[in-house]
């Protein structure tokens, strides 16, 4: 070998390694750029705080009603979390793991109560269960004149559990489904217990999984206006509406900081539970462990999966029916429900989901496969706009695009925007989470064939992640089809939505008139659902 | 549009009671034919429907006949749940007109009021029109600088103590404050005729209702706030918690709840009842009015023009149209509301506007919530 020849070789592996030091700062300067976007409402949020008087800010914070909503919704929190885990986790064992019958439809319909909005659902639950309820109605002829209230802690947390379990049932299937279950056969094959196999093998590497959709379902709860609005509990979100609508937007902004504050909490606490993520996802193995076979327990089981789908699907759907049935010689009012509005809603949710994957990418590869807390700092941001009302988002927004892109205000572009702070971390955690399975040494074999760093990406990265992002997208797309808050103050003028219509006509009190809409709204919702499961397979 | 000939007339009215009255006004004459009138609209159109409408006389005051035409497009921001009601009305003001569209936003009042200082401190106002089911909201919007001048004929059209004192806003449509009580459970003569004695009364002890947070009752407070003081409001509200009162998210629901007799009685705007009597004819349910105090405070739903606006004119005929007799009319029957101009009378037995005993204050002043919701957290009502 000449000297030339060595001279070479020696540059070309400098300009490898040069090229490998330039990638993971171009990540970082792009991630950093998006992390101070998506952060960038919550310095509205200081900067409106900064402006209260510290006499009138020292009585807010300590005054009985701040102490109350806080102790409230952390009860809520933690209880509709928990209930989540008691749901969620069975059901994703039932249909991954065992020989239930059907498991392809329950699979189905455990998931699809995500796509109805949890406003909906409260409502469907008083009409049916409240004081002048269908229940009600049904047993006064027998003499039952009285039936426990459905309103405050129970009602609140019975429904948002329902609507929002989804979450942990989507991630804690994920995570069965990519795990090696020939770990759980040599557990059994030495002699441990169906359940101590669980408890041992099983249960540490699906807990970053339920910690993961655990998560998205505590800061949904902190983060829910509608609900516990319509179920009259009072939580902090009450509180800052009550603000928003006095014109107090400095009190609302320090109330926002608050629950910024609880939202850190529980970030702090899934980051715990989730570190063991390492072994979590990339163990993905081919094989699946062997299904239990579930006996005599199969009825009881099938039981458990259609009592779910009857309180989340059956009973909502069927209130919504009755009203249009019972609206059908109502008087109706004037507001015509169009193609248009469909239409709307689906090009604003698609162009979230788009957005949230592309912002999502890079977040989440950062976050995967850098080392170090700092590393994954953006991810943790992105939830941080998930844990805020959407009207805060609003406000902020509107102040944010008036002073600084004036020639963007109430276009869509602000709007989408919107989605994208407030539901990114559903595509960063699927999208990381399919990151962690793609085994390192492929890139690196790409790379030894020649290819450029981006072309090895696309060619052997994204196939891979490919599932994951559609799951992300599907997410975000029908989150963003259920928002409300923000919509209605980020929309451009005669821009409605499926949501803004149904808003409208209840407000008139026509509330038949919501039923179409409503059905539409979760039919649309249900597509993007199936998606999902088709990537998760 | 004064100089339209019968020809090309673009109105599409059919001459209404106020016809004659019309045929005063110069150069109109030729408003009336009625060529174009097959599409056009009536005052059944702005009329609701059910029994607190039958039988009902035609509202005098100035028909839309007698108005200019409205010409080119308007953008109107619109303001409350109610506020859905109105984008009926914008649409019969679209079918009456062939060249004429309004664009509007529809949101909470106070949102909108944010949104409009927001804009306006900004320099990009967006909208011509305020349209607003709370005086706070349109007085937060005028003390913010962000309104210009109405004109005379609209502010001369409604009594004074139902607009701005400084013509930057004009109700209209009215609310009252009330006490929806079950008529199963009390009699007229239970309830007092001011809300400072409601805690000593012993009929009300563990049976009344409220919904604190909703925009109306905060407004009612803060009448009480300008009416006595900001102590009177104070102690009056822990007072009646300590007499037990039952908390409410809204007043539909504050009222429903009487009707159902889970209460005895409640605090709410007037046309809530209105609501569930026309869904349920034999709810025993009734309205008291209390006397002087801010529980008979009357609140409106009015209107401004934003300063931004460069089509002052057109928004001027605007709001002139909102107080036809037609448009009030339709307050009046669809919304149950109180008509804000003489001609046009309240449904069923509410008693006239005119009847009321309001409070003596500035609606204006109303737009200080933040200091009522300060108080109420304070007394821990909220």
């Amino acid at each position: 070998m000449g000297t030339s020849d060595r001279l070479e070789r020696i540059r070309e592996r400098a300009n490898v390694t040069d090229r490998d030091a330039d990638e993971p700062t171009v990540l970082a300067a792009v991630v950093l750029a998006i992390s101070l976007l998506l952060l960038s409402p919550i310095a509205w949020v200081l900067l409106e705080a900064s402006e209260m008087q510290a006499g009138r800010l020292i009585e807010l914070v300590a005054s009985e009603t701040t102490t109350t909503v806080t102790v409230n919704t952390l009860i809520l929190v933690v209880a509709v979390t928990a209930l989540s885990v008691l749901i969620g986790v069975p059901l994703a064992l039932l249909t991954v793991q065992t020989d239930l019958p059907f498991k392809r439809f329950w699979t189905v319909t455990a998931a699809l109560p995500l796509v109805v909005p949890s406003y909906i659902g409260a409502f469907a639950f008083v009409s049916a269960f409240g004081p002048r309820g269908e229940l009600a109605d049904l047993l006064s002829p027998l003499g039952i004149q009285q039936i426990p209230t459905i309103y405050g802690l129970t009602g609140t947390a019975l429904v948002l559990t329902l609507f929002t379990y989804p979450y942990v049932f989507l991630t804690t299937r994920a995570s069965l489904i990519s795990f090696d279950g020939t770990v759980v056969e040599a557990a059994r094959s030495l002699n441990a217990s169906r359940w101590d196999a669980f408890k041992r093998v099983t249960l540490p590497q699906i807990l970053p999984g339920i910690a993961a959709g655990a998560l998205l379902v505590a800061l949904y709860t902190l983060s829910d206006f509608g609900t516990p609005a319509i179920m009259r509990y009072d939580v902090f979100t009450r509180m800052i509406f009550v603000e928003e609508q006095a014109r107090n937007l400095d009190a609302a902004a320090v109330l926002s900081l608050l629950l910024l504050v609880l939202a850190m909490a529980i970030l702090a606490v899934e980051s715990r539970i989730g570190a063991g993520r390492d072994g979590a996802y990339v163990s993905s193995g081919d094989r699946r462990a062997g299904e239990i076979k579930l006996g005599y327990w199969k009825l009881p089981a099938m039981g458990f999966c259609a009592l779910i789908a009857a309180l989340c699907l059956a009973l909502p759907i069927g209130i919504l029916g009755l009203w249009l049935v019972r609206s059908a010689d109502a008087t109706q009012a004037g507001f015509v429900f169009e193609l248009q509005h469909v239409t709307n809603s689906v090009t604003l949710a698609a162009a979230a989901a788009g957005l949230c994957v592309v912002v999502a990418l890079p977040i989440a590869y950062l976050s995967a496969r850098g080392d170090g807390t700092l590393s994954s700092l953006p991810e943790r941001v992105s939830y941080v706009g998930y844990a805020v009302p959407g009207v805060v988002i609003g406000l902020s927004l509107i102040y944010l695009a008036l002073r600084f892109v004036p020639f963007l205000y109430q276009s869509l572009f602000v709007l989408v925007f919107a989605y994208v702070v407030r539901f990114l971390p559903q595509a960063v955690g699927t999208t990381e989470s399919s990151v962690l399975q793609v085994d390192p040494s492929y890139i690196e074999a790409a790379r030894s064939l020649g290819y450029g760093p981006i072309t090895s990406f696309r060619k052997v990265v994204l196939p891979l992640v490919a599932p994951g992002i559609a799951a992300g997208a599907a997410l975000v797309f029908l989150t963003t089809m259920k928002e409300l808050p923000a919509t209605l103050m980020l929309r451009p003028i005669g821009f409605e939505t499926i949501v803004t219509y149904i808003w409208l006509v209840r407000g008139a009190a026509y509330q038949g008139q919501a039923a179409v809409p409503a059905l539409i709204l979760v039919g649309v919702s249900g597509l993007s659902m199936l998606i999902i499961l088709r990537q998760e397979g | 549009m004064t100089n339209d000939t019968s020809g090309s007339s673009r109105r599409r009215f059919l001459a209404l009671g106020g016809a004659t009255a019309a045929g005063a006004l110069a150069g109109c004459a030729g408003l009336f034919s009625n060529e174009n009138n097959q599409a056009g609209v009536s005052l059944s159109d702005f009329r609701g429907s059910g029994p607190l409408v039958e039988s009902r006389g035609q509202p005098d005051g100035t028909s839309i006949a007698d108005l200019p035409d409205l010409e080119g497009s308007l953008t109107v921001y619109l303001g409350g749940g109610e506020g859905g009601l109105y984008v009926e009305l914008l649409d019969l003001f679209e079918q009456a007109y062939d060249n004429f569209s309004v664009n509007h936003r529809l949101d909470s009042s106070s949102s909108l009021a944010n949104t409009i200082i927001e804009e306006n401190a900004a320099g990009a106002t967006e909208a011509d029109l305020f349209m607003s089911v709370d005086a706070g909201s349109l007085g937060a919007v005028a003390n913010a600088g962000a309104t210009q001048s109405l004109p005379s004929e609209a502010l001369n059209a409604v009594p004074g103590s139902f607009q701005d004192g400084d013509g930057r806003w004009v109700g209209f449509a009215g609310r009252a404050r009330a006490i929806p009580y079950n008529t199963d459970q009390l009699s007229p003569s239970d309830i007092p005729n001011t809300v400072s004695e409601f805690p000593n009364t012993a009929a009300l002890e563990g049976t009344m209702g409220w919904a604190p947070s909703y925009g109306a009752f905060q407004s009612f407070i803060t009448a009480m706030r300008l009416n006595k003081s900001d102590e009177a409001a104070r102690s009056w509200l822990s007072e009646m918690q300590n007499h037990g009162i039952t908390e409410y998210g809204n007043e539909f629901a504050v009222s429903n709840s009487v009707a159902d007799g889970e209460l005895a009685a409640g605090f709410a705007n007037h046309y809530y009842s209105l609501r569930v009597t026309s869904a349920r004819k034999n709810a025993p349910l009734d309205l008291y009015f209390t006397e002087g105090d801010a529980g008979a405070l009357v609140n409106v739903s009015g209107l401004e023009i934003l300063s931004g606006s460069e089509k002052s004119e057109l928004a001027g005929n605007f709001v002139r149209h909102v107080l036809s007799s037609e448009a009030q009319e339709f307050f009046a029957t669809r919304t149950f509301a109180y008509p804000m101009i003489s001609g046009v009378k309240p449904v069923g037995d509410l008693p006239r506007v005119d009847d009321l005993n309001p409070p003596d204050i500035d609606l204006t002043e109303l737009a200080d919530v933040s200091g009522t919701v300060d108080l109420m957290r304070d007394v821990g009502v909220l």
